[in-house]
């Protein structure tokens, strides 16, 4: 009696094991969902082919949703709202889901497939988003660690974006990946330039992009990158504006300078930007000769352990005292950070100690 | 020793391309099980503990972060720099939730030897022993960390001098 419910119940077991793995292949390669339609922010209709990830299939219609890892489920970074179409989440998708996210439908778009006509919704300034052939013309080490490449756009011949956006650099297959890769970093180039864009990337350890950059891109490679993307820009009012970076943070903060720069806008100005020595210091002459350009721009560098060789005059210290030192009132200023979780968060706080309101202290935070 | 269901699955989270681009496990084809008896074995053999060493990389990493992103001295002989890349990663153990991508460089300048470690490095080796596959990008070798981290056998307490 016994045996023979232990037979029952494997054999059912083993059937539905078998039925599912079925169900598997059959979807992968047999499946057929035919024209399917997804329609964006209510207003844009698209006729797709059912079956892929819904980020390939965007893609496949020039609409890049933000990806670091090329689609593969490993950044969390590609959310988008379906608010129709989209089935159950799956176990892929919910690791990276808050329950606040999974209670307004927000799905992970590199792994839920197009399988019926689906609405969706996502940011607007996305469809402005395209993927760029480009050229690299310029490749210099502005530190030991951080290097500068200047990319000349190719195809499409013209980039528009705002000062202060980030572009996903895709990596190729090379030694330390077998596919390619995405990451994000800011644009540190004046924006109407539209035929060049330049960007500062620090060598993280172990890290694939960067390892690639530092030590593989050369000029006269030709690179793939999608964008603009962010939300960190100028905002177009008459405050006070105090700008903190550190290390590769200064690529959007120049970008926002020069496009200061070249527009006229003269509102007092403050830039503190923290390193540890010397050697970690870049562009200092740049920041010089807009500090002539901007009469109300102030550049504050600042190091937290001077070597004895540098022979340092400036600020000494932490970034975060600093900033204090030198603010008075915040209640007119407006902050623009970017840098490490830990500096941003750190700056926050000085910041708001000083009364600069929450809401006007706009920062890219590297996390 | 056999390994589990539990485990199997585990494994199967490590593997290149399911939470991460590399996966966990480098080029190493041993069972997860044996991986970690390995380590295990290794470490009290040191004569000291998982924790002790996560308790120790999480003190650095949280002295490091003074530093604002930059390299910071931290008493008695460490250089510290913590720094952040976008986005999480998921254990694969399952919980806690999306871990974030920092990264925590410790130079020893008494003996002048560096390493690198991440947040979810901290995790694994803490939790649950894991000091990745042979051949991971981000494998650590437990005398490694003890010898550049100064874990003294005996450590269980690991607060530093400010």
């Amino acid at each position: 009696m016994f045996s023979a419910l232990i037979i029952s119940v494997g054999a059912v077991s083993g059937i539905s094991a078998f039925l599912a793995i079925l169900m598997v292949i059959a979807d992968a390669t047999i499946a057929n969902y035919g024209e399917v339609k997804i329609t964006i922010n209510g207003d844009h209709e698209y006729e797709v082919r059912g079956g892929k990830p819904l980020l390939g299939t965007l893609m496949e219609q020039e609409i890049f949703i933000p990806s670091a890892c090329g689609g593969r489920g490993s950044c969390g970074l590609c959310k988008v709202t379906v608010k129709e179409g989209a089935g159950q989440y799956l176990p892929t998708e919910l690791p990276w889901l808050s329950e606040e996210e999974q209670q307004n439908n927000v799905r992970l778009s590199c792994q839920l497939k197009v399988k019926n006509d689906m609405q969706i919704e996502i940011p607007e300034e996305l469809f402005n988003v395209k993927e760029f052939q480009s050229k690299v013309t310029k490749v210099r080490d502005l530190t030991h660690d951080i290097k500068e490449v200047t990319l000349e756009v190719v195809d499409p011949p013209d980039i528009s974006m705002v000062p202060g956006q980030f572009v996903q650099l895709r990596i190729p297959e090379y030694e330390l990946t077998d596919e390619p890769v995405y990451r994000a970093y800011s644009v540190a180039s004046n924006p109407s330039d539209t035929k060049h864009v330049e960007l500062e990337i620090r060598l993280v350890p172990n890290g694939i992009a960067t390892t690639y950059v530092h030590n593989y891109m050369k000029e006269g490679d030709e690179v793939i990158f999608n964008g603009p993307y962010g939300d960190f820009f100028l905002r177009e009012t008459e405050r006070e504006i105090v700008c903190i970076a550190g290390g590769s943070g200064m690529a959007p903060i120049k970008s926002i300078l020069l496009s200061m720069a070249e527009k006229g806008i003269n509102r007092r100005t403050r830039y503190f930007f923290g390193a540890r020595s010397k050697k970690d210091l870049f562009l200092v002459e740049e920041m010089r000769r807009l500090e002539q350009e901007l009469p109300n721009f102030e550049f504050i560098p600042a190091l937290s352990n001077p070597e004895e060789e540098d022979e340092w005059q400036g600020e000494t210290g932490l970034i975060t005292d600093v900033v204090a030192k030198h603010m008075e009132s915040g209640e007119n200023t407006e902050a623009y950070l970017c840098g490490s979780p830990g500096m941003i968060d750190a700056c926050v706080k000085v910041l708001s100690d000083k009364g600069v309101p929450d809401e006007l202290t706009y920062y890219d935070k590297f996390g | 020793m056999k390994q589990s269901p539990q485990l199997n699955q585990v494994q199967e989270n490590m593997r290149p391309g399911v939470l991460t681009l590399h996966g966990f496990l480098g080029t190493d084809k041993r069972d997860l099980v044996e991986i970690l008896e390995e380590d295990e074995a290794e470490v009290r053999r040191i004569g000291t503990t998982h924790r002790v060493i996560a308790d120790k990389m999480a003190v650095l990493r949280d002295r490091g972060k003074d530093g604002l992103g930059e390299f910071i001295d931290v008493e008695p002989n460490f250089e510290v720099r913590v720094d952040s890349v976008r986005g999480g990663i998921p254990s694969p153990f399952g919980g806690p939730g999306l871990i974030p991508k920092t990264n925590t460089t410790v130079r020893n300048t008494r003996i002048g030897r560096e390493i690198v470690y991440t947040d979810i490095n901290i995790h694994l080796i803490g939790e649950h022993g894991f000091y990745e596959g042979k051949g991971s990008l981000f494998r650590l070798e437990p005398h490694e960390l003890v010898e550049i981290l100064e874990i003294n056998p005996e450590e269980q307490q690991t607060e530093l001098p400010r």
